[in-house]
């Protein structure tokens, strides 16, 4: 196990270093931050001042090099829109982005298990059908229009929900959270339905095609021939079976939605990460844009190695074959 | 004293798309106390589904037709889900042929024994543990209060369908049916698992159905035996008897096939043809056009006629002198 550890760590460092490089470079092959850092009527002077301040007068290596030799102390460097350290700033949007990632993968996964079970369960049910049907609108429908005609319904014309922002939030941790005020989860339902649903449909087929191959199989036979409950077979055996593919779509989704819930924190002016690196871009915020793809790429590393570990805990096969 | 099992006139049927198919036609016969019965047949002449059918475990497009399933007088065909779910296990258990595949490979044998154990009566963790030990105990398991804590895949094949007699065992059912449960083990662990299920049979009082296609197996175990060919029950009787004498041309034809029969060297006999498949069985005897003593009355469908001990559905029995 920890040999295993010890790998993947190595593995992540490489994975790491070269993200860095062509981020960097790719970061650096799209425009010139210069013309929308200083207005275009500014004397030549003050053009290469600040051209000398950022460093941007250094060839493209040295200034990798300089990156890397901050980064080690942990330093990615100011904005240059905020003024402010990068990582300050994307810490200070990262946990709204992370309370919706969490409320929409959690909440198709809690939803779309049980249903997605029930139609592999029984698959010729009406039941089963429209929760299949509904699927494949999750699946096929766009989440930007999803999102509007939900602003449309729900806050236009019932005037139920708020349409955007955060609402009030509460501190936890030192951090803002919405979860935590009544006002902040009315603000969060929409956003999170809205991202959730593309995820409940996938859950729904992940678990549904699952569950029929594993009733099928003789261990649900011998569980019944033993007495066993449908509950109980369906809790307690088939859940656990199906479990794998389950985990490990969560963790993809999970990090996928955390880097780039973009469209629906623009669409319900959410203040997450997503929103900043699409304002970032716009305004040619290198610092920001390298800091946050890097982060991007640390969290699936993360989610990756988490989802490894869950794999030997919900399969004891895996266990073995590690230690040995 | 009455059977423990009397199955009679049983009828399986499967509607599908291909066409309306009995899987077990008119079976009948019974099982008694502390007996091991074997049931014969060659793939797809209904031995399993017979066994799934007694047990309630037939799903769609399967379902029994007709005939009564009656164990200790009490009628099993038409009790409701929850009357046979809670009938599974306790009075009749059942045990596959491969255990890996039996066995939930994701949960210790502990886990997959107390949840048989739960579905029956609620007993608290130190007893159902307690009782997994002193079963797991009885079918050999070395060092059962560990292993417990194991899983289905650090067992030897062997040990794993020993963990899987255990599961059955662990309600004290009254029968238990085996469905081919040494076929998937080597040899020399076959014939360790054999004799020790014969002996726990003998120990416990545990009737058991034997199904197998293998009458070698069969005839090391059980004391009756049942041949069953297309669906249909077509000869059956003490173990001795029905080897010694066959009197249906297939039993004849199964017993001339088994390689301790022919000489050193020699082709082994066999049945000419195949199966028919059961959505078109030819009319009348099943067996009609692989038989080499067929004539025409084969034509007309033979009835099941029982003379003493044994059982026989065949037109033209052999003589006892066909041996």
């Amino acid at each position: 196990m920890l040999g295993f550890v010890i790998q993947r760590l190595l593995q992540a460092f490489v994975v790491m270093l070269v993200i860095s490089m062509l981020v960097f470079t790719g970061v650096y092959a799209v425009g010139n931050p210069i013309d929308v850092l200083i207005s275009p009527d500014a004397t030549q002077l003050i053009r290469e001042q600040t051209i000398r301040a950022y460093g941007l007068d250094q060839p493209l290596w040295k200034q990798y090099l300089d990156f890397l030799g901050r980064l080690v102390r942990a330093d990615f460097g100011r904005s240059f829109i905020f003024n402010m350290p990068v990582l300050d700033l994307i810490f200070s949007r990262l946990p709204a982005t992370l309370e919706l990632t969490l409320a929409a993968v959690l909440g198709a996964t809690l939803l779309g298990v049980p249903l997605g079970m029930y139609a592999g369960y029984r698959p010729d049910g009406v039941a089963a059908k429209t929760i299949m049907a509904f699927s494949i609108l999750g699946f096929s429908v766009p989440t930007f229009w999803i999102g509007l005609v939900l602003i449309f319904t729900f806050a236009v014309s019932l005037g139920w929900l708020p349409a955007g922002g955060r609402g009030a939030t509460s501190t936890l941790f030192g951090v803002q959270w919405s979860f935590l005020t009544g006002d902040g989860l009315t603000h969060l339902l929409l956003p999170a339905l809205n991202l959730s649903l593309f995820k409940f449909a996938m859950m729904v087929r992940l678990a549904r095609a699952g569950t029929r191959e594993i009733m099928l199989t003789d261990t649900v036979k011998f569980a019944r021939a033993a007495g066993e409950s449908e509950w109980t077979i369906l809790s307690r055996h088939v859940l656990r079976l199906i479990a794998i593919p389950i985990v490990t779509v969560f963790g993809l989704e999970f990090g996928s939605t955390l880097a780039f819930a973009v469209v629906t924190e623009t669409i319900f002016s959410w203040p997450g990460v997503g929103k900043l690196i699409i304002d970032s871009i716009s305004t040619l915020d290198r610092p920001v844009m390298v800091a946050y793809l890097m982060l991007v790429a640390f969290f699936f590393i993360a989610i990756n190695f988490t989802v490894d570990i869950a794999y030997a805990a919900l399969d004891p096969r895996l266990r073995t074959r590690k230690a040995s | 004293m009455s059977a423990l099992l009397e199955v009679s006139g049983l009828t399986t049927r499967f509607s599908t798309r291909a066409g309306v198919l009995n899987a077990v036609e008119d079976v009948s016969f019974t099982v008694d106390a502390g007996e091991i019965v074997g049931l014969v047949g060659e793939s797809g002449s209904g031995k399993s589904v017979t066994g799934f059918s007694i047990l309630g475990l037939i799903d769609p497009p399967g379902r029994i037709v007709s005939g009564s399933v009656k164990l200790d007088g009490r009628e099993l065909v038409g009790l409701d889900h929850g009357a046979l779910r809670s009938m599974r296990g306790r009075e009749i258990a059942m045990v596959f042929q491969d255990p890996s595949a039996t066995l939930n490979p994701v949960l210790t044998i502990g886990a997959q024994m107390q949840l048989a154990i739960a579905a029956h009566e609620k007993l608290s963790e130190q007893a159902a543990v307690a009782r997994c030990v002193e079963v797991l105990n009885t079918v050999g398991i070395p060092d059962a209060a560990a292993r417990i804590r194991a899983y289905p895949h650090q067992f030897s094949g062997g040990m794993r369908q020993r963990v899987a007699i255990a599961i059955a065992l662990l309600n004290r059912p009254k029968l238990i049916i085996c469905d081919e449960p040494t076929t998937a083990l080597d040899v020399s662990i076959q014939a360790q698992i054999l004799t020790e299920m014969k002996s726990l049979a003998a120990r416990l009082g545990t009737a058991m159905i034997w199904i197998s296609h293998d009458l070698a197996t069969v005839s090391s175990v059980a004391s009756r035996i049942l041949v069953m060919y297309a669906g249909r029950l077509i000869e059956s009787g003490p173990i001795a008897d029905v080897l010694r004498t066959p009197r249906h041309p297939y039993t004849l034809g199964l017993l001339n096939s088994l390689p301790g029969i022919a000489e050193p060297g020699q082709d082994l006999v066999q049945i000419r043809g195949a199966m028919p498949s059961l959505i078109a069985l030819p009319p009348g005897c099943a067996f009609q056009p692989r038989c080499g003593f067929a004539r025409a009355e084969c034509a007309t469908r033979p009835e099941l006629t029982v003379s003493g001990a044994r059982g026989l559905r065949c037109h033209f029995p052999l003589a006892e002198a066909a041996e």
